[in-house]
């Protein structure tokens, strides 16, 4: 069982390292504190990594080819250590956080806030039940699909599946803030 | 038809299904009655090979139905084609452009050449064909459900697994739709927690209990007449009622919820 002190301590301590992280500007040492959190994360590095590459691959892919298309445009040369800077930090940033994910539980972490325990459990109840939901819709199309759906009956259900999440999300935010506001929060 | 032997399901370590075990003959009509989160839906979905129970089999007509059994394409194409699931929540299952779509799309998949007589057919039966050209998304609750009904009978299935039918029906519709079961050709399991309702939809009832076990298999009258069993299933319960100045308490079930 993990005691409150010590999540509450990996809770600062990610937030230490965000913030150092943001605030790092020299890739030596970027490249550095990549190492220790791949060090960190023992023999969960690779899925991590992979995960943490995924997830930042489109944020820092599109940043760095239009920095890239712009310089060449200009005939310049191209700020290598800007782009080498900025991919090291963002990486960094999501391995950090995928690590502090798995590794606290963000109820104790985060227990010392109420306002900020609040938020967590709202988090967490609309993510499991937005995976819900989406099971639910794959279900429905698997359960009609004589033969393997094809690619444009799996883009209407997923379309249809956005939509209806997105009339619920709105629906759901109008109530929630009301229930936040009816228990004393926003004031 | 379907064999279901030892089964036990949990989500995330919560149990939903307990050692289920029972059969259902063809052309029988069975009601499945159980309280919020007792695992009725979870049962439908399982049965529909949906999901893969984590222990026990379900068979149908002797064949193992699971997510990976129904990978195999001749397997499939029969199975999907003879068993239909209604989703408690019909928004899950409909997806297509327009209520005609939505109708034809299991025909079409078949690739019959009666497509269009086909949705015309089940649409009036249903009483949809109002609605045709419009996207199902804007329907109401109720109109959706028989949207998602026709749509599941156009492919003329052999077991219908309908999870709360009538839920979103007001009274006459729900009216229609029990004369409408009860006339079909086919072999039906219907969940509901409307215990007005549940003898009109099946003579026989298999009922889950709160922990998550099959509490009954059988009849349905007997079951309906034992309070102290609809009380231990959590279907009737005991609360204050106030006519005039007068207040009592007594047991009832609730017909409309
Ligand atoms: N996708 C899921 N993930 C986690 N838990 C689930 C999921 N689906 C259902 N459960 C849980 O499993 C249990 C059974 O759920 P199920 O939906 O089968 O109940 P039900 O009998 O259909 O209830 P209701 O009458 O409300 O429709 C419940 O405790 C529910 O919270
Ligand atoms: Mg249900």
């Amino acid at each position: 069982m993990p005691s409150a002190a010590l999540e509450r301590a990996k809770f600062l301590v990610w937030l230490a390292a965000i913030v150092a992280a943001s605030w790092l500007s020299d890739a030596a040492w970027l490249a550095a504190g990549l190492g220790l959190v791949l060090l960190a994360a023992g023999r969960a590095v690779f899925r991590l990594t992979r995960r943490a590459l995924l997830a930042t691959l489109a944020f820092t892919g599109t940043v760095s080819l239009t920095y890239a298309a712009w310089f060449w445009w200009q005939q310049d040369a191209l700020p290598l250590d800007w782009l080498v800077t900025v991919n090291l930090r963002v990486l960094l940033m999501a391995l950090l956080t995928f690590l502090f994910i798995e590794r606290t539980n963000l109820f104790l972490a985060l227990g010392f806030s109420r306002r900020l325990s609040f938020l967590l459990v709202l988090a967490v109840s609309q993510s499991l039940a937005l995976r819900r939901t989406l099971d639910e819709f794959r279900q429905g199309l698997d359960s009609r699909a004589l033969v393997r759906v094809g690619l444009r009956d799996r883009y209407r259900a997923a379309a249809r599946a956005a939509g209806w999440l997105f009339d619920r999300a709105l629906a759901n935010a109008h109530e929630s803030a009301r229930a936040m506001q009816s228990r004393g929060m926003f004031r | 038809m379907i064999e279901v032997a030892g089964l036990h399901h949990d989500y995330g370590g919560q149990p939903s299904l307990v050692d289920i075990a029972f059969t259902l003959a063809p052309g029988e009509k069975v009601v499945l009655l159980g309280s919020n989160g007792c695992g009725k839906s979870t049962l439908l979905k399982i049965l529909d090979g949906l999901i893969a129970a984590k222990s026990g089999r379900v068979d149908y007509d002797g064949q193992a139905v699971s997510p990976s059994t129904l990978k195999q394409p001749d397997w499939r194409r029969r199975f999907r084609r003879e068993v239909a699931l209604l989703f408690q929540n019909p928004d899950v299952m409909l997806f297509n452009p327009s209520v005609y779509d939505e109708i034809a799309f299991g025909p079409r998949q078949m690739e019959l050449d009666d497509v269009d007589a086909r949705v015309r057919h089940w649409a009036g039966l249903v009483g949809v064909t109002e609605f045709l050209d419009r996207p199902p998304f804007t329907l109401s609750g109720g109109e959706k459900q028989r949207v998602a009904l026709a749509a599941l009978l156009a492919l003329e299935p052999r077991l219908l697994l309908l999870d709360e039918p009538a839920a979103a029906l007001d009274p006459r519709a729900t009216g229609w739709l029990v004369d409408f079961l009860a006339d079909l050709p086919v072999t039906l399991l219907v969940t509901t927690h409307n215990l007005g309702l549940a003898p009109e939809l099946g003579q026989r009832a298999l009922v889950l209990g709160e922990d998550h076990r099959l509490l009954h298999d059988g009849d349905i009258e007997p079951f309906l007449a034992d309070t102290e069993r609809l009380i231990a299933a959590n279907l009737a319960h005991v609360h204050r009622h106030r006519h005039g100045g007068l207040e009592h308490r007594h047991w009832h079930g609730h017909d409309w919820q």
